[in-house]
């Protein structure tokens, strides 16, 4: 942080007495004999008004007192970036979002306000509704969804042990950032962000020449395969899918039912199209409903929130299983004459995790004929994660 | 010979962490095993106040343990050590040593 | 490691910083000329350009090694699209798609890939925390690391440069991101914040010489008391004001009373304290009033606005008032019972504010105007000042200048990136993903524009481009 300025026009008014000093005082520079007092002046002179850096900072100061001073402080509700100040003319909702006024594609984008951070954790916590269906409803990634229930319960939690919060802090950011508001009752709810998007994968980089019959559509699924370097499938496989969507279904129900192609540390799954990559595959689904029977909402809505309850059901299935195998894992022993509590994990040893040679890198404990490499240069030492 | 159950000290200084391992009674400390069947921390992780049940919950000490293999090497009669003893107990595998108070 | 983050004006190198001189370098930025210079040269300018900004505080070898040449994108899909078609048509007539007169919606847009450059610095654990607004510049991040103020997952992180995995939650010590936040003390300021600690010192070490018998907290209010009859110095009660409303009502009107009264023998700093601390509070009140031609400057503008703010309301609803003429001091000593009433039973804490926010609006009325039964409205309104005021109490002790304000020049800076996602309330934050590029955006943010960042991709590109 540089030094601040705390009285900048006395400095400036000094300028010209501590220039001619300085200026005296260098002519003396040759004479040796000249007194300590003047050595000291000269010194003192010489490190306070270096001439280039006086321009620049008066220019600065000028600046920061004319064109500037608009950014001293906030105006409450609006964002203050420096973009305001290139633009003459009819000012755009874009301009003001943007920070930085050489990069247009760089934007502020809105933050959750305080309210709506408050209804996800409702609608989440306490209606105990899906992160999918919050997420659809309220137009939230679902990862930011899972964090903001942890930010606010820990918020929850900080209040409740008196821990020291920044809240005029809170106060003045929400102020000066845009924000996504909480839609008022009746109105509806303003989309915070984009939650369909598709990652894009690294396979799909290449450049491929890859010829089809015209006779046949290529689709999406197959698409998929050329990039994984798949075969392309049977003319019965290929007839069975009559929308990329279909699969999405089957993988949410067996996601191991992905095939795999290429050997050994080659081998990878084949590459699943758009439709099942996406967060919110269900929404493919019911738009093809929609299109299919164009008259028939009830019934439409209605498969939707079966096909919906239905994949929750196999989730959340999923996630116990693997909860209660992690569990079983684990034995905690608590005993009455310690301050500890002792978490007693299950391994395994087998010549499969050990190796051959005993020195496996799945085999339990610290290994043996293994060089410690932590003090060699350019390995990482620092933690490269931390379990919650 | 007697095979012993006991610890190996690994990690670095004042960073302990043991290896459990099964070993001929007068080998090394540091020197190769029959086996590997476990680990012991004995550094206590603290609870991080990020979950409501951890704000209850003491520190705790990690140990794993294949429980298998521990129990066929008591059976052809390998003898913990006093501190694998110990950590055994609290795994059910063998009984706790009664403490002793009578020390002079 | 020296620190080489300086915001030297003859270099105008930008930095992740919210200084002013750095506000003033990023403004009169141009893009190196790019005429009669080889492309070797170009890469050069640029590359030096945008590392002074992005992870000065990492050596050259070690960004090296973070750099990657690919770089994550994402596409929002749109779901009736999806539906609508198989992707056959993309691919039907001669393999270059069916003419549907136009491009497809997902090609209107580049997606500015290179803008993202220096993505994977955004995942180092103190430019994170610079990035959610939590310190003024990268380097103050980092010393906050340092220094143990940071917990990732609830463990303390020590190192800089951990990169963070996504969904790991941050956290910085509130009173760190406040000071960092927040306007510098004045000479004054600290001065004072000398006295309060001197005197707590000494208070302590006389309550353990002295009393064993007495409770500390009888013994406090009873201090309290005395140093109101006195009427001299504030101090206390803005030590004991942090937590209790009432006890920050009683400073607040103490300050309001010491205003009103004080004529010029007070001595001029303390006076500007004074005025400044209320002024404060009256700022924050307007600010939050209908009517708000807000941060007028001058103390009397804004107290007059707020004393027509009051009379234009009374004037409105006609009071059918119970307790009419309460000079301050009455106000006070009815406050003081109701404090001790409220300590016997602590039941609703509506009413209590209720009583406070009216005490309140006497205090500021002070002897100029009778102070009568206020509306609902204006109830509101000054609960909501006073509420603010207890969450930003006037308190010397603190590092930053109270009541917190943000600093200046701050605003010019203040953006979140999409992947985090920050509480402020509590100073934490989530890193949810890595930043992507989609068309149109990219999330890294960067001073620097595309003839910038496309040349400095292409220098750590070294032979593969």
């Amino acid at each position: 942080m540089p030094p601040r300025m705390q009285s900048r026009s006395v400095s400036n008014t000094l300028l010209p007495y501590l220039t001619a000093t300085s200026s005296s005082s260098l002519s003396s520079i040759p004479s040796l004999s000249s007194s300590s007092s003047q050595c000291l002046s000269r010194q003192f002179s010489a490190t306070a008004a270096p001439q280039a850096q006086t321009k620049l900072r008066r220019q600065m100061f000028e600046w920061l007192n004319t064109e500037g001073a608009v950014f001293k402080h906030h105006v409450p509700g609006e964002t203050n970036y420096l973009t305001r100040l290139k633009q003459r003319g009819p000012e755009t909702s874009s301009d003001a979002s943007r920070p930085f006024p050489n990069n247009s594609s760089f934007i502020s984008e809105p933050i959750l306000s305080e309210e709506l951070r408050n209804e996800v954790y409702h609608r989440v916590v306490e209606q105990k509704m899906s992160l999918r269906a919050v997420s659809v409803h309220l137009g939230i990634d679902m990862k930011r969804i899972a964090a903001v229930v942890r930010l606010v319960e820990l918020e929850k939690r900080q209040r409740a042990q008196g821990k020291p919060l920044a809240l005029p802090y809170a106060r003045a950011i929400h102020e000066m950032v845009p924000t996504t508001p909480l839609a008022q009752q009746g109105e509806r709810q303003e989309y915070h962000e984009p939650i369909n998007d598709l990652p894009a994968h690294p396979l799909t980089g290449s450049q491929i020449f890859y010829p089809v019959p015209e006779s046949r559509s290529f689709t999406r699924v197959e698409a998929g395969r050329v990039f994984s370097g798949a075969p392309a499938m049977e003319h019965s496989e290929a007839a069975e899918i009559s929308h990329p969507s279909d699969l999405a279904e089957k993988i949410i129900e067996d996601p191991n039912s992905i095939a795999w192609v290429g050997k050994g540390a080659n081998a990878r799954q084949i590459l699943q199209p758009a439709d099942v990559r996406i967060p919110h595959p269900h929404m493919v689904a019911l738009e093809r409903d929609r299109l299919a029977h164009p008259n028939e909402r009830l019934a439409v809505s209605e498969k939707q929130s079966k096909r919906l309850k239905r994949q929750d059901a196999i989730e959340k299935e999923r996630r116990e299983r693997l909860q209660a195998r992690r569990e079983k894992k684990l034995t905690v022993v608590s005993p009455e004459d310690s301050r500890f509590d002792y978490r007693i994990k299950d391994t395994i040893y087998t010549p499969e995790t050990t190796g051959a040679d005993g020195r496996g890198s799945k085999a339990v404990g610290r290994r043996y004929g293994v060089p410690h490499r932590d003090r060699t240069r350019g390995e990482i030492k620092i933690p490269t994660r931390v379990e919650a | 010979m007697v095979l012993r159950i006991r610890l190996a000290r690994f990690g670095n200084k004042h960073n302990p962490f043991f290896n459990i391992v099964v070993a001929q009674a007068r080998s090394a400390r540091g020197a190769k095993p029959l086996e590997v069947i476990g680990t012991y921390n004995p550094i206590p992780k603290r609870p991080t106040n990020l979950y409501d049940e951890n704000t209850e919950t003491r520190p705790y000490k990690e140990i794993a343990l294949d429980r298998s293999r521990a129990k066929y090497w008591l059976g052809v009669g390998a003898q913990p050590s006093d501190p694998v003893w110990k950590l055994m107990s609290m795994a059910g595998l063998v009984a706790p040593k009664p403490t002793t108070f009578h020390k002079a | 490691m020296r620190n080489r983050a300086t915001n030297t004006l003859s270099k105008g190198k930008i930095r992740q910083s919210w200084s002013k001189y750095n506000l003033y370098n990023m403004q009169r930025f141009r893009s190196p000329p790019t005429i009669n210079r080889t492309f070797f040269q170009q890469k050069w300018s640029a590359k030096a350009a945008s590392r002074a900004y992005h992870g000065e505080q990492v050596r050259e070898g070690q960004w090296k090694r973070m750099f990657n040449h690919r770089i994550r994108s994402v596409i929002p899909m749109n779901a009736s699209d999806l539906a609508a078609d198989d992707g056959s048509q993309a691919s039907s007539g001669r393999g270059s798609g069916l003419d549907m007169g136009g491009k497809p919606a997902y090609q209107k847009r580049p997606t500015p890939y290179t803008q993202m450059t220096f993505a994977p610095l955004e995942r180092r654990l103190d430019v994170a925390i610079f990035r959610a607004l939590f310190a003024s510049s990268a380097r103050q991040a980092r010393q906050f690391v340092i220094h143990g103020a940071v917990t990732v997952n609830g463990q303390k992180m020590k190192h800089p440069s951990y990169l963070l995995n996504p969904g790991d939650l941050f956290q910085v010590e509130p009173e760190r991101v406040m000071y960092a936040t927040g306007h510098t003390k004045t000479a004054y300021e600290r001065r004072q914040g000398r006295l309060v600690r001197r005197k707590a010192k000494a208070q302590t070490s006389e309550e353990e010489v002295e009393a064993e018998s007495k409770e500390t907290a009888e013994e406090e209010t009873k201090e309290t008391a005395e140093e109101e009859a006195k009427e001299t110095a504030e101090e206390e009660a803005k030590e004991t004001e942090k937590e209790d409303p009432k006890e920050t009502l009683k400073a607040l009107m103490a300050q309001a009373k010491s205003i009103m009264s004080a004529g010029k023998d007070t001595l001029a700093p303390q006076r500007k304290q004074e005025l400044r601390g209320f002024q404060q509070a009256v700022r924050r009140v307007l600010s939050r009033s209908e009517s708000s031609t807000v941060l007028a400057d001058s103390l009397e503008a804004q107290f007059s606005q707020l004393t027509l703010l009051l009379k234009a309301k009374r004037a409105e609803k006609k009071p059918d008032n119970k307790d009419v003429k309460l000079r301050p001091e009455d106000a006070f000593a009815s406050d003081k019972g109701d404090r001790e009433l409220a300590a016997a039973r602590k039941d609703t804490e509506t009413a209590v504010s209720d009583k406070l926010s009216e005490a309140f609006s006497q205090a500021t009325l002070g002897n100029e105007v009778d102070a009568s039964e206020l509306s609902d409205e204006e109830f509101e309104t000054l609960k909501r000042a006073l509420t603010q005021m207890r969450d930003n109490p006037l308190d010397n002790s603190k590092t930053y200048s109270t009541p917190w304000q943000p600093r200046q020049y701050m605003s010019a800076f203040a953006f979140i990136p999409r992947y985090l996602e920050v509480n402020q309330n509590i100073c934490a934050a989530v890193y949810l993903r890595h930043p992507v590029a989609r068309p149109g955006s990219a999330e890294v943010p960067t001073p620097f524009g595309e003839t910038i960042a496309t040349p400095a991709y292409g220098w750590y590109l070294r032979r593969r481009w």
